[in-house]
């Protein structure tokens, strides 16, 4: 009995590749639109998940740099004295002391040949600073914010700075990002999952006739609608591979030209592809619409002749 | 194998095709379904495969219930009918092997019993030449002929068949009653609608007549013999 269940299923799977290759042409247009489409999610998702990286990237080496008053001397002891102070505040990982002296070489270094225009300082007006590595739960901005907050009130801190700002307009910014992302993600699979019912219902329309002898010869339910729901899910997965390998293609010839205009968003580190994950991921978003929308057309097929 | 007890079929315009009707069949039995065109003839072979539900009475079908059966329950059902139908319904994208092979393929055999099944099938019914062919290119017997194969292709208990005569010539009429009444010979309860007096004129088997949906003559092949002597020769 086990065995019969199982021929049918295979004698129904024969009958979804038939349909899908009974009308090739109207496979095609299903498969190269949906296709189409999927490219764009997937460029926008390879887009924001770059970005995602860069943010957290950015968080593991976010710092706080503690400034001393400017043009006060700090005895070694009293550096000493305020590192250790500043290691004790709640979230602080580490402390390094950079002099004021380290400072101004460090400057020097970053101006290069313009390092000239330094030589006519009388004295260094750089202070002497702390620099911060925050533990991995007081990276948020709130977090840093409290942080920064406990150090200011320290005596012999001056100021406190970090990249607040920039963290978090670029977190928001991603935020936004992944929100368009999964909006557009809706959208497309509304429409891509509308194209595949359209086109399963061509070929149910199509096969109307063998439909209904195949029902009046007993054929169950499940026999009847798997190969539509094989059809859907066949288009569905090679919409979504051929939209993978297209993106892949792209992105091998066409990165280094995209690369330059969005180092600004994407940092100087080289933006990656999809993992096996992400492309099985998606290859199965593909068979998910296919099935779904062979599922919506076959709604309205009657159980009975 | 067949019961129906007070059997109405009223269709959505209204018209009622069947009113009234009771009568039992048997298993082994072979049955002659007449009356004239519109008598309601197919539309009782269609309550007996579920493709219509009655309206009021009650029908059992090997054992089920076919006035309550659940959709769920239909496939089973059909799968022990062979239906001939009059318009024989084959797929004409499709060899003759293939529409044959469409009942096995849904009761999940296996290739070789599929092939063995079709060609010994086709070879009783002298077709074994015409595997390859698609319907459009066979004549109207042969494709008859394709038609009666899968109905007996399964082997089923029972054998419904609309008109299977119907615009054959007498030598193939005959060729066609020869086969089914093989199938009944068989084991096969066999009911045969249909509205050619010659054909009741041929074969003695019981006679169901039906008029304007009301069952009106239910006789036996000895009821059968006398009508034959006044009404045909
Ligand atoms: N699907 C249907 N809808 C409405 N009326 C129908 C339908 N099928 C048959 N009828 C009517 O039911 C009556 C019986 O038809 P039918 O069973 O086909 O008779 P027969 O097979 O004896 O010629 C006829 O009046 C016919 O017009
Ligand atoms: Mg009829």
């Amino acid at each position: 009995m086990r065995g019969r269940a199982t021929r049918r299923l295979v004698t129904a799977g024969r009958n979804g590749l038939r349909g899908f290759w009974a009308a090739p042409l109207v496979s095609a247009v299903s498969i190269s639109t949906m296709a189409a489409g999927l490219l764009v999610l997937g460029a926008y998702l390879l887009f924001v998940g770059n970005m995602r990286s860069v943010l957290e990237e950015f968080g593991s080496d976010i710092r706080l740099v503690a400034f001393t008053p400017e043009g006060a001397e700090l005895p070694p002891e009293g550096a000493a004295a305020l590192a250790r102070d500043l290691v004790g505040v709640t979230g602080v990982a580490a402390v390094r002391f950079v002099s004021s002296d380290e400072a101004l070489e460090r400057l020097r270094g970053e101006l290069g040949g313009d390092a000239a225009i330094l030589e006519g300082l009388e004295r260094n007006p750089l202070p002497a600073s702390f620099e911060l590595e925050i533990e991995a739960g007081g990276r948020s901005p709130a977090a840093l914010e409290a942080i920064a907050q406990s150090i200011g009130q320290l005596r012999g801190i001056a100021e406190v700075r970090y990249g607040e700002e920039w963290v978090e307009s670029y977190a928001l910014f991603v935020r936004v990002a992944e929100w368009l992302g999964l909006g557009l993600g809706v959208f497309l699979a509304i429409v891509l999952g509308a194209i595949v019912s359209g086109t399963v219902r061509l070929t149910v329309h199509a096969r109307s006739d063998e439909i209904q002898i195949q029902r009046l010869v007993g054929a169950g339910g499940l026999f009847i609608r798997l190969p539509f729901y094989l059809e859907g899910a066949l288009q569905g997965g090679t919409a979504a591979g051929l939209a993978i390998l297209l993106l892949y293609g792209v992105w091998s010839l066409g990165l280094p030209i995209v690369v330059e205009p969005l180092e600004f968003l994407l940092g100087p580190r080289a933006p990656e592809f999809f993992g096996p994950a992400q492309v099985l991921t998606l290859v199965l978003f593909g068979v998910g619409l296919g099935c779904a929308g062979a599922i919506v057309s076959l709604l309205r097929l009657e159980e009975r002749p | 194998m067949i019961q129906l007890y007070h059997i109405e079929l009223r269709y959505d315009g209204g018209i009622r095709a069947l009113r009234d009707v009771s009568l039992a069949v048997d298993r082994g039995e072979f049955v002659f379904l007449t009356g004239s065109s519109g008598a309601g003839k197919t539309s009782l072979l269609r309550l007996l495969f579920a493709a219509e539900r009655p309206t009021a009475g009650q029908l059992l079908v090997a054992g089920r219930n076919i006035s309550r059966i659940k959709a769920a329950q239909i496939p089973r059902l059909r799968r022990e009918i062979g239906v001939i139908f009059q318009d024989f319904k084959l797929l004409m994208d499709r060899t003759v092997h293939e529409n044959v092979a469409v009942p096995l393929e849904i009761a999940g055999a296996s290739r070789r019993e599929t092939r063995t099944r079709v060609w010994s099938t086709l070879k009783r019914l002298g077709l074994g030449h015409r595997l390859d062919h698609r319907p459009r290119a066979l004549s109207g017997g042969e494709q008859q002929r394709v038609a009666i194969a899968r109905a007996l292709v399964t082997d089923p208990p029972l054998l419904l068949a609309d008109e299977p005569t119907g615009n054959l010539d007498p030598e193939l009429a005959r060729d066609i009653m020869d086969i089914i009444a093989d199938a009944n010979a068989r084991g096969t309860t066999v009911i045969v609608a249909t509205h050619d007096p010659s054909l009741l004129a041929r074969y003695r088997h019981r006679l169901l007549e039906l008029s304007e949906g009301r069952l009106v003559r239910d006789a036996l092949p000895r009821g059968l013999a006398s009508r034959e002597v006044v009404g045909q020769f």
